[in-house]
């Protein structure tokens, strides 16, 4: 039986601290669309996606209305597309981007991921031809998000493929200048990407996953911040050993509501669920913000030294009580630190406390690595592929998934603003060292082998 | 609190064949002091009463509960009344006794909701918005009132425990809600119970 005491809690959480589902992606496998022709094979996958979407938006907002917790965006994961479609040119990479981008706009769907390429240990002709449409690929569309894992802990680096992303995020940047770049804004390259992600840039939906499943992503870091909020104001002598266990206690019972919502989803949509990932995904929105837990936490800023170890904290804690909520936990699962997203991060970016290098040392402890960082547009693809290449030997190294979500912004330099508007967000742009110290490196190519699995010092 | 929502139904145990058994609700009021339950349940266990099922409650240091228990067709009810009066009467509590009918208790499909409403508390709060509940045919199958003293001015709580049926409009019995919670100055919340279960309960 429920007591008066719970009741009220749970209002509380439901009411002042924005409690939410963050998003709610079907994932839909593509390799049965596959076709030697790019027109059938995008009749079959229009003809797959509408089936099993189509009523998508409207049950996730019934559930949402009739359990109180709205599912704030809805999204679709698709198969790697240049394995589903490997057999297509780049050009014609274009055109199945192009019509995924019509299928999200006619269903409602703010995002459809997986218009990647698995490249870890080597390139086939189908993955060259998907990297090399990126940048025209991302300008001609909306909703259209590309992920390329380009090391593993099994396979280590594919250097080649760091240098060609590199060329890549500068091309993408220069193809959508006239929006500050904002093509960059949907393209990440991933060390160790799970296969299971609801969260964009880097959902899609791996080879081992189901034909169709919902994943989900839990509510953001609004909840977590508030109840280390209340929680001090009731004891002030609180240390960081019971603020732990409270972040725990938070993310147990934000996992189970975005279970619950999740199953109900997936029960009326008739397919399986996936997993819940933990992630506290911020956005550009005041109260829903990582880099604000880190001033509960008694931090001036996030960046300030003892940052990297908030961060530990916080994910570890998450990933405890959201494990001990749920069996089917996934995806990424820990604390996102997009600088542009979360008004916190960019405000500590502008003033400086942010710098790149803390950025980097952040992503060690981290869920997902360097995110949503402007830099200046003038960046060599040598020093984007340096950047690349240092984040995913953080997460080679260290048996965990890190990405590089990095947007030269044309024609602007350290200091200036980049907007990129809505979820997105605008931050100022990073200061980073580019003087040519990187090409050398980069442009030995080859791989960068995978690393020892003991030893672990 | 004791509360128990199933029967407990010890009377399978207990009845002899050919047994013809009759169901009794008694209420007891009175001042809150320990002992209380136990003097109940020994008068009716000395009558060959099997307790079916068991509320109680506390509210402002008044004890009220309510039993349902089987007895022997045959038996006399008013003779078991008297004798949990006598034992009662010392402790300023008073019983009062019904027979059940045969009447089913009402099987309602829906879906199990809680309703809350936080304002200063002022008369007539409950009473009007339990009349949306009603016109909606909405059964209220659990209610707990609270006053937050330390709130300027004070605050009232309601939680209304309730089964809205399937094919109620949400709609419009949620824009109803809203609407008489506005004009009564509280804010309502309604919240589907699986939410408050999955978040509380391990």
């Amino acid at each position: 039986m429920l007591t008066e005491r719970e009741i009220i809690a749970t209002l509380d959480m439901l009411r002042n601290e924005n409690l939410d589902v963050r998003t709610v992606t079907l994932g839909v496998s593509l390799f049965d669309c596959a076709s030697d022709d790019a027109g059938r094979f995008i009749s079959n996958v229009r003809s797959k996606i509408t089936r099993l979407a189509e009523n998508l938006v409207d049950i996730c907002d019934e559930i949402g209305l009739k359990y109180g917790i709205p599912v704030v965006n809805k999204r679709i994961s698709i198969s790697p597309v240049a394995a589903a479609a490997g057999g297509f040119s780049a050009e014609q990479m274009v055109l199945i981007a192009v019509a995924l981008d019509d299928m999200a706009a006619q269903l409602r769907i703010d995002f459809i991921g997986g218009f990647g390429a698995l490249v870890e240990k080597g390139m086939t002709k189908g993955d060259r031809a998907l990297i090399d449409s990126i940048p025209e690929a991302l300008a001609k569309t909306e909703r259209i998000c590309s992920s390329i894992n380009a090391a593993s802990t099994n396979a280590g680096i594919n250097m080649d493929a760091v240098a060609l992303m590199g060329r890549t995020i500068k091309q993408t940047a220069e193809a959508t200048s006239g929006r500050d770049g904002i093509g960059c804004a949907k393209l990440v390259v991933f060390a160790n990407i799970p296969q299971d992600v609801p969260f964009m840039a880097g959902a899609y939906l791996g080879v081992g996953e189901p034909d169709a499943v919902i994943n989900v992503g839990v509510s953001g870091p609004g909840v977590v911040k508030m109840a280390i909020d209340r929680a001090r104001k009731a004891d002030p002598s609180l240390d960081l050993g019971r603020l732990s266990e409270i972040i725990k206690r938070t993310s147990f019972k934000v996992t189970r509501v975005g279970e619950l919502i999740g199953r109900k989803v997936a029960d009326r949509l008739g397919v399986p669920f996936g997993v819940v990932d933990l992630s506290l995904a911020p956005t550009p929105n005041v109260g829903d913000s990582v880099g604000e837990i880190f001033q509960s936490l008694g931090l001036k800023s996030i960046g300030c030294p003892g940052s990297t170890a908030a961060l530990a904290m916080l994910n570890d804690a998450v990933k405890k009580g959201g494990i001990f909520a749920s069996s089917h936990v996934g995806g990424l699962s820990g604390a996102f630190i997009p600088v542009s997203e979360d008004l916190n991060i960019a405000e500590a970016a502008r003033t400086g406390r942010l710098t790149m290098e803390k950025l980097e040392a952040m992503t060690s402890v981290c869920s997902v690595g360097l995110d949503m960082v402007a830099i200046p547009g003038d960046t060599s693809a040598e020093t984007i592929s340096g950047i690349i290449a240092d984040e995913m030997a953080i997460g080679v190294i260290n048996h965990k998934a890190t990405a590089a979500r990095l947007i030269p912004v044309p024609g602007k330099k350290a200091g200036e603003r980049a907007a990129f508007g809505g979820l997105l967000g605008e931050a100022t742009i990073l200061n980073i060292r580019d003087d040519g110290g990187s090409a050398g490196f980069i442009r030995l190519g080859g791989r960068i082998p995978a690393p020892v699995h003991s030893f672990r010092n | 609190m004791i509360s128990a929502r199933k029967p407990i139904n010890n009377a399978e145990f207990f009845r002899m064949p050919g047994d013809v058994m009759k169901k009794i609700v008694f209420f007891v009021l009175g001042p809150d002091r320990p002992g209380i339950i136990a003097s109940i349940s020994r008068v009716l266990f000395e009558q060959g009463c099997t307790l079916e099922d068991v509320s109680q409650t506390i509210l402002q240091g008044e004890f009220i509960s309510i039993f349902i228990v089987s007895i022997k067709d045959s038996s006399d009810g008013d003779r078991l009344l008297a004798a949990l009066r006598e034992k009662l009467a010392p402790l300023g509590l008073v019983a009062h006794m019904k027979t059940m009918g045969d009447y089913e208790p009402s099987q309602q499909s829906g879906e199990s909701f809680i309703i809350t409403t936080v304002g200063p508390d002022k008369p007539g709060l409950i009473a009007g918005m339990t009349e949306i509940l009603a016109h909606h045919g909405i059964n209220i199958t659990n209610l707990k009132a609270v006053s937050r003293i330390e709130q300027k001015p004070p605050h009232y709580i309601t939680i209304y425990e309730v089964d809205i049926p399937k094919e109620t409009d949400f709609h419009c019995f949620r824009a109803a809600l809203q609407g008489r919670a506005k004009e009564l100055g509280l804010d309502c919340n309604m919240q589907h119970r699986e939410i408050f279960e999955q978040v509380n309960q391990v």
